[in-house]
């Protein structure tokens, strides 16, 4: 028999793995389109996107509990696809976690796109590379070091997250039970001992994320040198 | 191979107005000054502007089609088949050398060209395995020439490939832009401020100033056009310009070669006129490797104000040149004046030979030329040092 607390852990760690894979497949676009976007409205989608930073998270989770409920369109919409209900779900923690951590994904990615800029692009097609071949040659390793960032930020605050997870998800073990949802119930349970234990887990395994990250990010620090003197000229 | 350019683009803080069809013969010049659109145009031309109204036609193949009445029509950059080297090299950082240059090779479909003898003509043999950042200014460029090379381009655009290096190093790539020129028959267009560059490895110039295109043509013919122009546009732009322009009066020339060095550490080219005088042109000796380019010819030139008129034959002068040569123009510019004389015209009784003539410009005062009453028709005797015929390569 799997001990409540490792069945947590596991929950928590295929949570936040799929979070970090979502998110780098919808982030990625994103952070290009407003890399590149000259718009007005630009400003507005960074706000959108940025919007987790500042928010408490009981108000991402309250709306996002209304639209999962099925009552409404969205709730409703995935109950007809999937024969499921979509709140208190695994899947509803892990939309919930994607748009919560959507910032710490798609800043760093934004940020190292404008900083890589045209100029290696530019040269990238005049070698008769397209835009696809362009992007996974030049960009993706350019650009390597933020990738690393972001996953890594984007995996350790999903795992770190309570808030949504506590409004859409509850606290069913195996599909919605993580790790912090669990030290909240030793808590509630004055089971101490346990808390500290999954505490100190949590709180170690977030420090070598991490140094790791920053670690990582020493080691390979050539990002877009040139990009940038090209760009002040 | 033909460059049929009509198109205009918005280039504050004017437009870009080009009407223009270049042959695409060895290098062409493109000359102007910051600002006048030249690298705008190269741009244009590689696909890397796409806001153009108007059309690019590389020979019978559409690059760009953005008039009003037929469908629009935009090759994208990476599928025209024309490479650009940049100012500042754009290499790959995360890529050592070798890699850079696959990274072209690999995406080239004719492959007609050897890698490796690419490698050797562009000297970069020793080099391969470094790291980007560990090149030298010149060797950088070096790597982004085989880099465009590599990828078999039809036209290769250069956009100031040269400004970042030190004299040196422009120096030894012009060489290897001729040689590259004269082995692979790529076609060139080569952007540049800097006139010394282009008077010694282009066949055409072209000539640019705030967005227009004010003057195409033979190299020699061009840079003595401008001569007349000195005040005109080009200097218009910033205060700056004056500094970054070295743009001088002068006589442009290409001549054959009889000495490389005389034994008295002179050079000596053949200048023939009309009439089948040879007249023997003294130069500080040449480096012996000099001699295969050019097809044994010299390009070199004379600055207006290197050269002096005298009304009588100085024979006994140390100024080794001195040339017979009869006034055709007269500009007087400020308290200068800007002599135009001609060598070696045709002789007045209807002398047939075919031969060359050469126009010399000399730059004097007005005070001079009230001493020595000059007039047009006049013959005269222009003199100039072996040290005042320059060449930038050698």
């Amino acid at each position: 028999m799997i001990s409540p607390d490792v069945l947590a852990l596991v929950t928590t760690l295929k949570m936040a793995a799929l979070t970090t894979i979502i998110l780098l497949l919808i982030g990625t676009p994103l952070a290009w389109f407003l890399a590149k976007m000259q718009s007005r409205f630009k400003v507005i989608i960074e706000a959108v996107v940025a919007l987790p930073l500042v928010l408490p998270p009981t108000v991402l989770g309250f709306y996002l509990l209304i639209a999962f409920s099925p009552q409404y369109l969205p709730g409703q919409l995935w109950q007809q696809a999937t024969g499921q209900q979509l709140a208190f779900s695994f899947s509803a923690i892990v939309i919930g976690s994607v748009l919560y951590s959507m910032p710490f994904v798609i800043q760093p990615l934004q940020k190292a796109f404008e900083q890589l800029g045209d100029p290696l692009l530019e040269a990238g097609s005049m070698l008769g590379a397209g835009a696809l071949d362009r992007f996974f040659n030049i960009v993706l390793p350019s650009t390597k070091a933020s990738f690393i960032t972001a996953a890594s930020l984007g995996f350790a605050h999903t795992v770190g997250e309570f808030g949504v997870i506590l409004m859409i998800g509850g606290n069913i073990p195996g599909e919605t039970r993580v790790l912090s949802i669990a030290l909240f119930d030793h808590v509630e349970a004055f089971d101490y001992a346990q808390a500290h234990l999954l505490a100190i887990s949590l709180l170690a395994g977030s420090m070598v994320l991490l140094s790791a990250i920053y670690l990582l990010n020493r080691a390979a620090p050539k990002t877009p040198k040139t990009a940038k003197k090209a760009k002040g000229k | 191979m033909n460059l049929n350019l009509n198109f205009q683009l918005d280039f504050p803080p004017f437009n870009l107005t080009i009407e223009q069809v270049l042959s695409l013969q060895g290098i062409t010049g493109i000359f102007g000054h910051s600002g006048s659109g030249k690298s705008t145009l190269l741009r244009a031309i590689a696909g890397l502007e796409k806001d153009l109204v108007g059309a690019i036609f590389l020979d019978d193949s559409c690059l760009i089609n953005h008039s009003d009445r037929k469908p629009k029509t935009f090759i994208k950059p990476e599928q025209r088949h024309i490479g650009l080297v940049f100012q500042d090299s754009r290499l790959f950082p995360h890529l050592n050398v070798l890699g850079n240059l696959k990274f072209a090779a690999k995406r080239c479909q004719n492959r007609r060209l050897d890698f490796n003898e690419i490698i050797k003509l562009t000297e970069l043999s020793s080099l391969l395995h470094k790291q980007v950042d560990e090149l030298s200014g010149g060797q950088k460029q070096r790597v982004a020439l085989a880099r465009a090379i590599l990828a078999e381009p039809k036209l290769l655009l250069l956009d100031e490939p040269l400004s970042a290096l030190d004299r040196q190093a422009k120096a030894s790539l012009l060489k290897l832009m001729l040689n590259i020129q004269k082995q692979l028959q790529l076609p060139i267009l080569y952007v540049s401020h800097s006139m010394d560059e282009l008077q010694q490895v282009c066949d055409k110039l072209l000539v640019l100033s705030q967005g227009k295109i004010i003057g195409y043509g033979g190299i020699h013919q061009m840079i003595h056009q401008l001569n007349y122009t000195q005040n005109y546009a080009l200097s218009h732009a910033s205060h700056n310009a004056q500094v970054e322009n070295d743009l001088h009066q002068q006589t442009s020339l290409s001549l054959p070669i009889k000495t490389l060095d005389n034994g008295h550490g002179l050079a000596v080219l053949s200048l023939s006129s009309a009439l089948d005088e040879q007249q023997e042109i003294y130069l500080p000796a040449l480096a012996k490797n000099t001699e295969p380019l050019h097809e044994q010819t010299l390009r070199c030139f004379i600055l207006a104000s290197d050269i002096s008129i005298s009304l009588i034959e100085p024979f006994n002068s140390s100024i080794v040149n001195h040339l017979f040569a009869k006034i055709t123009a007269l500009n007087s510019q400020g308290n200068k004046v800007l002599v135009t004389a001609l060598y070696g015209g045709k002789k007045k009784n209807g002398g047939e030979k075919k031969g060359q003539e050469q126009i010399f410009f000399v730059n004097i005062s007005t005070f001079s030329q009230q001493q020595l009453a000059l007039k047009i028709g006049q013959s005269v005797y222009l003199q100039f040092k072996a040290g005042a015929v320059r060449t930038y390569l050698y």
